[in-house]
């Protein structure tokens, strides 16, 4: 009898509060998330007030308020550029080696490592692959260079298995640089790109894979109907979000691994704005290219969700 | 009694910090930031030399060394006007300065002010204090180059060929001097015939080749000195003509030899693939290895290497500095930058003023007179001597005759890094006016005197130079009859009234520049691995490439050469 009486009291119509007495009610929820928006408005969106300086002959020394105004020639010198354009072409190609690479060796590696019922094994193999992860790219790509010098082990390799007749120049012929790129990351990122996977695949009920088993399925036959679509909405996430990278090929490794010889191919677009944006002063030309890689970044964001919202699958925004 | 106790306690306390406030009267003390533009190692916290700058003047000092490329490095301190107070921008002190990072130490250096300083900078100051706009302005005092005293030209501290002494003790010390460049290829193709490899198996390399960032100078500058001239940098300049004829040299006919010669020993194997991917530490560890015979290359930019040949005891791994030039069949036919050109070697220039190079100080500095000041009072003999040579008894010795010697361990002890940390100041003294040369005036140190005819370094001084020689060298210069290393080029010529061409500030035309070396650093490579049937259609693509960037470069430093030499001329 009670029990009614409160239930009946709890269905009271609800009563829709005003914006500021919601704000006031989540005080607390308010107060945590003030140091992520300070961060976002000072390291986000503050920054962006210098885009103005895309249309600017920007000397520091002026300042935006002093500095002459010159349209579009920012722009325009970039564009009329052909290593520009080469690091345009670079960025996205590795962008896309990289992701494609990064994500089915994270999804294969993790599928495996779901099978494997060995403890102590899987969790070595854990250990071993994303250990690289920690390793700073100084280093891999160090140890790289060793491996694919003309006398590197991999030469050897190939020479001793009777593959190749003389030493592949790896380093020093552009058409290798974004496979190399490609391997060297997959190396170092396999490990690390399979825990959210494997996180994904512990949260599938057990009683699909048996409900699989009853039905006769095989192990191959519950990777493809169970363990799959089980962490298919995570891949989606990861891809759009990846996506929204994609013009962020990385900076370190091409800085590192490039050279004079492979320039045509290593070059991307953020070693270009170092090389001459900014080493040359000319900060205008690089805060252009800056504003053009958020552009295209967020164009491809917007694309990639509109596809994916289309395919009916989980979407970022 | 617990009262007292910690009264006691607190007035002891106070005491203790009564003479770290005191200490020196007026100099309070300070830390002044110092910005480095070429990489190094921090000193150690107790570190003698330092300690002593901090005892006298107050002053102790936080470096911050380069890491990774300087002008990215610059750019960023400019954009955000992030500066040290005394601020060494390395090669490209040109960038701070043109961004108005420095100030104009003329408001602080005068004859009456700072007479040690003036009398330093006086014989240069032609070409060291510039007029800008109506005003004299002097940014950086030369952290090398103003010695007192004749030149002192003991050894090739430049550019150079470099060969082991073994490959030349093993074709039986012939005479190199005069030599071409076939000669001294032929030596090395004769010594690789002989010994391919080492004793333990390794191969050596006959020729290696630095092409790594600014480091592309070991590709790049050999064409001038093969021409007959001393380091201009990129371009090759005829001082004998009254306007100073001025031209990039790269892309002119006389430069196709040399590539034309590296082509060759590409296919006769002296040279390897992985000489164009190379990276400055693989480099420096090849030449450390013993296993690279001969390379074009600046004494000072292998350094560490040579030194830990010395280290190992690998003596006759060590260099020999070579001046080739081209012969007449190299450049038969070939059109020369002026008529009346000759080709004499001329590895070796007259000393040079290192214009803006070395410390200014920056419009963050908050007491510039201090800094000043602070270098006038270094510039006394008996700080030199401490910079230089150290202390007396510890780090050397003054004979009975007044002249400094040192042993063998202590010399021994400046050439190694780490104890360098801890009982020299390079840091601050490398890139602070010094002097150079010989020491003009008696010096007394505690009771005893140091005579005139000294040398301020420990490395030109006769005592130490022939004294401390290993027998391997001794001997080799014997088979020689030279008595030092620059016997093996030309003695110095008169350095030409525009100094070293590569010292003219061209931020102007920096866009261009990038653009000129790298096309020179990606095309060169190809050209000298191409196959010998496409050499020359390479060639001269790369000539067509390279034109419209060269082109505007060229422009530029003839006319800037003009300047220069202008500056000095009109000043005589």
């Amino acid at each position: 009898m009670t029990s009614t009486a409160g239930t009946r009291k709890e269905l009271k119509p609800i009563r829709k509060k005003g914006f500021f007495a919601t704000l006031g009610g989540q005080w607390q929820l308010m107060l945590m998330s003030v140091p992520m928006f300070l961060y976002v408005l000072f390291f986000n969106y503050y920054p962006m007030y210098f885009w103005v300086t895309a249309f600017q002959d920007y000397k520091p020394k002026l300042g935006v308020a002093g500095s002459k105004w010159v349209g579009l020639k920012n722009f325009e010198w970039l564009f009329g550029r052909a290593d520009f354009i080469n690091s345009i072409r670079n960025t996205l190609a590795m962008s896309v080696i990289n992701l494609v690479f990064g994500t089915v060796s994270a999804v294969l590696l993790a599928v495996l490592l779901n099978e494997v019922r060995q403890r102590a094994f899987k969790r070595t193999v854990q250990t071993v692959t994303y250990l690289p992860h920690f390793l700073s790219m100084v280093i891999v790509v160090g140890m790289a260079q060793n491996l694919f010098s003309s006398n590197g082990s991999i030469n050897d390799l190939l020479m001793g298995l009777g593959l190749v007749k003389e030493p592949l120049f790896f380093l020093g012929e552009g058409k290798y640089f974004w496979w190399l790129v490609g391997v060297i990351n997959v190396w170092k990122e396999v490990g690390w790109g399979t825990i959210i996977y494997i996180s994904a695949m512990t949260s599938i009920d057990p009683c699909l894979y048996e409900a699989a088993a009853i039905d006769g399925a095989g192990r191959f036959q519950r990777i493809l109907h169970v363990t799959l679509p089980g962490i298919k909405s995570t891949f989606v996430i990861l891809l759009i979000m990846n996506i929204g990278h994609l013009m962020e090929a990385g900076f370190e490794i091409q800085y590192l691994l490039g050279n004079a010889q492979v320039l045509d191919w290593s070059q991307t677009i953020d070693v270009f704005v170092l090389k001459y944006g900014v080493s040359k002063q000319q900060y205008g030309v690089a805060t252009a290219a800056g504003m053009f890689k958020s552009i295209v970044a967020i164009l491809l964001l917007l694309t990639a969700n509109f596809v994916a919202k289309r395919l009916d699958e989980d979407t970022l925004i | 009694m617990r009262k007292i106790l910690a009264a006691l306690l607190a007035l002891a306390l106070v005491l203790a910090l009564v003479p770290a406030v005191m200490a020196e009267g007026a100099a309070e003390p300070i830390t002044l930031t110092v910005f480095r533009g070429d990489p190094g190692d921090q000193p150690t916290a107790d570190n003698k030399i330092y300690k002593l700058i901090e005892e006298k003047f107050g002053v102790t000092f936080k470096f911050e060394y380069l890491a990774g490329d300087l002008d990215e490095k610059l750019g960023m301190m400019i954009a955000g006007e992030d500066y040290p107070d005394l601020f060494d921008g390395g090669n490209s002190a040109d960038l701070i300065i043109s961004n108005g990072a420095l100030i104009n130490l003329l408001d602080y250096v005068s004859p009456e002010k700072t007479p040690r300083l003036w009398a330093h900078i006086e014989p240069q100051k032609a070409r060291l204090i510039e007029n800008v706009d109506g005003v004299d302005t002097l940014y950086i005092i030369p952290n090398y180059g103003l010695p007192d005293g004749p030149q002192i030209a003991l050894s090739v501290g430049g550019p150079a060929f470099f060969l082991q002494k073994q490959v030349l003790a093993d074709a039986g010390y012939p005479d190199v001097k005069n030599i071409t460049l076939d000669g001294y290829f032929d030596l090395i193709e004769g010594f690789l015939a002989k010994h391919p490899t080492r004793e333990d198996g390794t191969p050596y390399t006959g020729f290696a080749i630095l092409c790594e960032d600014w480091r592309h100078f070991c590709l790049i500058n050999p064409v001038q000195h093969l021409m007959g001239r001393p380091n201009d940098g990129e371009v090759l300049i005829d001082v004998n003509d009254p306007d100073f004829h001025t031209e990039t040299f790269i892309n002119k006919p006389y430069a196709k030899a040399y590539y034309k010669k590296l082509n060759d020993e590409f296919h006769k194997g002296l040279i390897s693939k992985d000489t164009f991917v190379m990276n400055y530490d693989q480099y420096i560890a090849a030449i450390s290895s013993g296993t690279i015979l001969g390379m074009f290359d600046q004494a000072w930019d292998f350094g560490s290497a040579t030194s830990a040949l010395i280290d190992a005891k690998m003596y006759e791994n060590t260099y020999v500095a070579l001046g080739p030039v081209y012969s007449e069949k190299d450049v038969e036919g070939v059109a020369m930058p002026t008529e009346n050109w000759k080709i004499e070697e001329h590895y070796l220039n007259g000393s040079l003023p290192n214009v803006r190079r070395g410390f200014g100080i920056s419009t963050k500095c908050a007491d510039p007179e201090r800094i000043v000041a602070m270098w006038e009072e270094m510039m006394s003999d008996e700080w030199q001597l401490i910079f230089n040579w150290g202390i007396e008894g510890e780090d050397y010795s003054i004979d009975e005759n007044g002249r400094l010697t040192m042993t063998e361990e202590q010399y021994a002890h400046t050439q190694d890094a780490n104890w360098k940390l801890a009982n020299k100041a390079e840091g601050f003294t490398q890139s602070s006016p010094k002097k150079q040369g010989w020491i003009m005036n008696d010096i007394q140190v505690g009771d005893k005197v140091v005579k005139a005819g000294n040398c301020w370094e420990p490395g030109n001084q006769d005592e130490i130079v022939l004294g401390l020689m290993n027998d391997y060298d001794k001997e080799f210069l014997g088979h020689y009859g030279y008595s030092k290393w620059a016997d093996f080029v030309n003695p110095p010529i008169e350095l030409a009234p525009f100094g070293e061409a590569w010292q003219i500030d061209y931020t102007p035309v920096d866009v261009e520049h990038t653009d000129f070396c790298a096309i020179q650093d990606k095309d060169l490579p190809e050209i000298i691995m191409c196959d010998p049937a496409e050499f020359d259609a390479k060639w001269d693509a790369f000539v067509a490439e390279i034109e419209p960037s060269a082109k505007v470069f060229e422009d530029y430093m003839q006319e800037h050469v003009v300047i220069e030499a202008h500056k000095v001329l009109d000043n005589k």
